[in-house]
């Protein structure tokens, strides 16, 4: 059995996730210490058990230590089963976390998948719906997989309520990605969500994040969501390159200013732009998994987070399988995967 | 840290929880953010709501599911008309605490106590301090900064904790030291016991005399002595030891030596020199129950060693000087006692300067709630959980406590062991209506044996009884011969429920032989030539 220190790295739920996808995948049982040992409330909360529960639920599996607070966990994974499946996730919780857990395995099992998410679909601590609908998937169906997904509802934090529908196909093998040019931006879009909240608000992030960034007006607009239970605000911007797209994605939230929201994606969005990568920091922590698990390739990113770091790890104890990291200057770096299908 | 699902009752809080439009996601709310914890995880809300704010407590169950899907909603209706009247919040809880299914084993509950009206959050903490709710107490606070978002803080406590008995005792120790030190902390409601117990106080802050301490068994004579050593203790007036002697259990040549001491040699088996009780209390205080028991003998060397300080010890030639206050404890009239010559007529004059009578329980019935409460909290002491009584196991058992059925023949004694047996047999400490029904019986039972006891001859507290029915003259009057007889007739009477049965069982053996018909005639006429009837006879008013 492969054991993990949970505080390691960045020391959150991502290792976790990680390691309960490769577990599905490769059928390795492991067992993981020090959850969250570091952070104020130590051990599984909600979310992380969350993620679990779903994998358990998917690949069959005997689980250990699985409660709140726990600080570790054993999880000997079974068959992966594909089918249908509904998660409901709390509001504080994210259905793209639970996604990242389960995709990689379902993605390995022949057959089809079709995912029910219910819960929240746009949390400020994991990747927003929006980024995984247009960034992350559509480089996963170019390494051949068959996957689609379907926003029905927005769930915003704390009401929740979101749905998103997910179909996957078994993909017998990912091929290999090469993403070390952006090209020619080709597309700007710029969404100000609103949700039961003054629209004017959205108006607002909008002339601001324009007068930072001088994109097009005609594709920037605040949209009012219609079908959220609650309230909720987020300012989504996309980068439609040639070679890729990227979404950043900034929340509004209760007592902060319109203004200060468009500013931080403005930042990020400027960041992005300047370093002049096909792959932002998000991103490359997204695409790690399915590149070691399939035929391997490279991309070029921004300095590597803390996230990105973890990944590396949790990859190298499960899969035994290489990244290297060449960082040529403090906002380039090319990663190298190596897949354990060559 | 449990894996067993988590169930949490709580009332819908009419305001805190209120909230309409999307706004209400921005407040605090104290029954939703419960649901909202990532540390917690609630897989039942019990949301206790009155049916007229049943469209905020569907409002509530939506916001819950969609915030916490993993919560199942649970709605039970309270059916109080006033949310703060004490007694129909606290009824209703009741009820429903009563009538919920609780699965202990496979559950755990928590109580939230954060919404509903003061009135009713107090109910719920009693209600759950005594595990009507079987479980632990949940507070909600809102987020420390005001107008962030978030479910806010909470707190957990276990009123079954040892640190919450801690803090339980400390309370109960600051309300009893206002009150008389005698009393042990127990609210005595009788106005004639407080008024003797007051004055049993001054005597023994002012004075150094004897007392003598009357009353039936049970009643509570040595308890007070030792309260009386512990007053005089705490004021510094005296430092020596407390020396209790039951003078029924000192009989022949070792009764003299227990008490005064042997010189080694003073009579075959003194094989080493015995200092003796008396010398033992020296510079503190000797309580001698049961006083009336003691022989003739030891009764003259008490009076010496009372008066002039010193004694001989058996054997000895030189004298042993005691200094010891002394109270005695007796249950018979040692007046009647001294005066038919059974009782040294000068040591009861010494020692009959300060004679307080203890009423019997049966005299007290007010007091037998403060004293149910004062044996409960022993018991708890004594078993190391916190033992309680709910309402109706409470008022079944006064009800019969305070009845003409409770005979408390051992008084205090009979409380005592009464509340003890019902403490053990008590589950997780609480007593219940069917534990006190089963007690009620054993109680009677063993009154009804006691009858038998009375009947096989003892004769204690019978001067008390003539003196009661009679009048202390005309009891005093009657022939040692009548007064025998009459004792024992009116202890039966006391003891029977109806004239036929006090006939039944006073005339039992000439019944076997079938030479009597009538027992309740024959024994009228014998009550009318002590102008008694049946009722002045049994104490029965009706």
């Amino acid at each position: 059995m492969l054991t993990l220190d949970g505080a390691t790295g960045e020391g959150g739920g991502q290792i976790l996730r990680s390691s309960l996808a490769l577990s599905m995948v490769t059928g390795q049982a492991f067992r993981v210490h020090s959850i969250r040992a570091k952070r104020s409330k130590p051990g599984l909360m909600r979310q992380h058990l969350a993620a679990v529960r779903a994998a358990a639920e998917v690949s069959d599996a005997v689980v250990a230590g699985d409660e709140i607070g726990s600080r570790e966990l054993v999880f000997r994974p079974g068959a992966v089963k594909h089918g249908a499946y509904r998660f409901a996730i709390g509001s504080a919780g994210s259905a793209t976390l639970v996604l990242q857990t389960v995709l990689p395995a379902l993605l390995a099992t022949a057959g089809s998948s079709s995912l029910v998410f219910e819960g929240g679909t746009h949390n400020p601590m994991a990747p927003p719906y929006d980024f995984v609908e247009r960034a992350f998937l559509p480089i996963v169906r170019r390494m051949g997989a068959s996957v689609s997904a379907r926003l029905v509802s927005y769930g915003f934090y704390p009401a929740g309520g979101g749905r998103v529908e997910v179909n996957v196909e078994g993909c017998p093998r990912l091929a290999s990605l090469s993403l070390l040019d952006r090209g020619e931006v080709r597309r700007t879009q710029l969404r100000a969500l609103v949700s039961q909240i003054p629209g004017m608000v959205g108006v607002r992030e909008v002339d601001a994040f324009l007068a930072e960034v001088p994109w097009d007006r005609s594709c920037a607009r605040p949209e009012v969501v219609k079908n959220s239970p609650g309230p909720g605000n987020a300012l989504v911007a996309d980068v439609e390159s040639e070679h890729v797209t990227e979404v950043f994605t900034a929340f509004g939230e209760r007592g902060v200013r319109a203004e200060e929201v468009a500013s931080k994606l403005a930042k990020e969005v400027k960041r992005y732009l300047e370093a002049g990568v096909p792959v932002g920091e998000h991103l490359a922590d997204q695409l790690l998994l399915p590149m070691a698990l399939g035929e391997g390739g490279a991309f070029r990113t921004i300095a590597p987070s803390g996230h990105t770091r973890t990944q590396v790890e949790v990859i190298r104890t499960f899969l035994g399988t290489k990244v290297r990291m060449d960082e040529r200057s403090a906002e380039e770096c090319v990663i190298e995967v190596e897949g354990t299908r060559r | 840290m449990s894996s067993r699902p988590l169930v949490v009752f709580g009332l819908l809080g009419t305001s805190l929880d209120a909230g309409k439009g999307p706004a209400r996601w921005e407040r605090w709310r104290p029954t939703v953010s419960l649901c909202q914890h990532e540390d917690l995880l609630v897989s039942r809300l019990v949301l206790l709501a009155e049916p007229r704010f049943g469209e905020l407590a569907t409002q509530i169950e939506e916001d819950v599911r969609h915030a916490s899907p993993d919560t199942i909603v649970e709605r039970i209706a309270v059916t109080w008309k006033d949310a703060w009247d004490f007694e129909e919040v606290y009824a209703g809880l009741h009820d429903i605490a009563r009538a919920y299914p609780w699965k202990p084993e496979r559950e755990d509950y928590l109580v939230h106590l954060t919404t509903g009206t003061h009135v009713a959050q107090i109910c719920l903490f009693l209600l759950t301090e005594a595990r009507y709710f079987p479980g632990r107490v949940i507070q909600t606070s809102p987020p420390r900064k005001e107008g962030r978002s978030g479910p806010g803080a909470y707190t957990i406590v276990d009123l079954d904790l040892s640190r919450y008995d801690r803090i339980a005792s400390r309370f109960s120790r600051e309300r009893h030291e206002g009150q008389s030190f005698l009393k042990a902390g127990i609210d005595t409601k009788n106005a004639s016991f407080n008024r003797l117990i007051e004055r049993v106080e001054e005597v023994a802050k002012a004075s150094r005399a004897p007392m003598l301490l009357m009353g039936p068994t049970g009643a509570g004579k040595s308890q007070l002595a030792v309260r009386i050593y512990e007053l005089k203790k705490a004021r510094r007036q005296i430092q020596g030891e407390f020396v209790p002697v039951n003078c029924a259990t000192l009989r022949g040549d070792a009764a003299m030596a227990t008490l005064f001491g042997h010189k080694k040699g003073a009579y075959t088996g003194a094989v080493a020199d015995r200092p003796g009780l008396l010398r033992k209390a020296d510079g503190g205080l000797l309580f001698l129950d049961e006083i009336g028991e003691l022989g003739l003998d030891e009764q003259a060397m008490l009076l010496r060693a009372i008066e002039q300080k010193a004694f001989y010890p058996v054997g000895a030639d030189q004298e042993v000087k005691s200094d010891f206050l002394l109270i005695a404890g007796t249950n018979r009239d040692l007046g009647a006692r001294a005066a038919r010559g059974d009782f040294r007529e000068d040591l009861y004059a010494r020692i009959n300067l300060w004679t307080f009578r203890l009423p019997a329980l049966r005299e007290r019935p007010e007091d037998i709630e403060p004293n149910l409460d004062y044996e409960l909290e022993l018991a708890s002491r004594l078993l190391g959980v916190n033992v309680t009584m709910n309402r109706a196991a409470r008022e079944a058992f006064l009800e019969f406590a305070v009845s003409p059925r409770a005979l408390w023949s051992g008084n205090f004694r009979d409380l005592n062991a009464s509340v003890t047996r019902m403490a053990t047999l008590a589950h997780g400490g609480r007593i219940t209506k069917e534990i006190v029904a089963e007690e009620i019986e054993r109680l009677e039972l063993s009154w009804t044996s006691g009858r038998i006891h009375l009947q096989n001859g003892s004769s204690t507290g019978g001067a008390d009884i003539l003196a009661e029915v009679l009048g202390p003259e005309a009891g005093a009057k009657l022939d040692r011969f009548d007064r025998a007889q009459l004792e024992e007739v009116l202890r039966i009477c006391r003891a029977s429920r109806t004239l036929s049965e006090a006939g039944r069982t006073l005339f039992a053996e000439s019944r076997k032989e079938r030479t009597t018909v009538n027992d309740a005639d024959r024994l009228r006429k014998y009550l009318a030539r002590f102008g008694l009837d049946w009722h002045t006879a049994s104490g029965r008013s009706s």
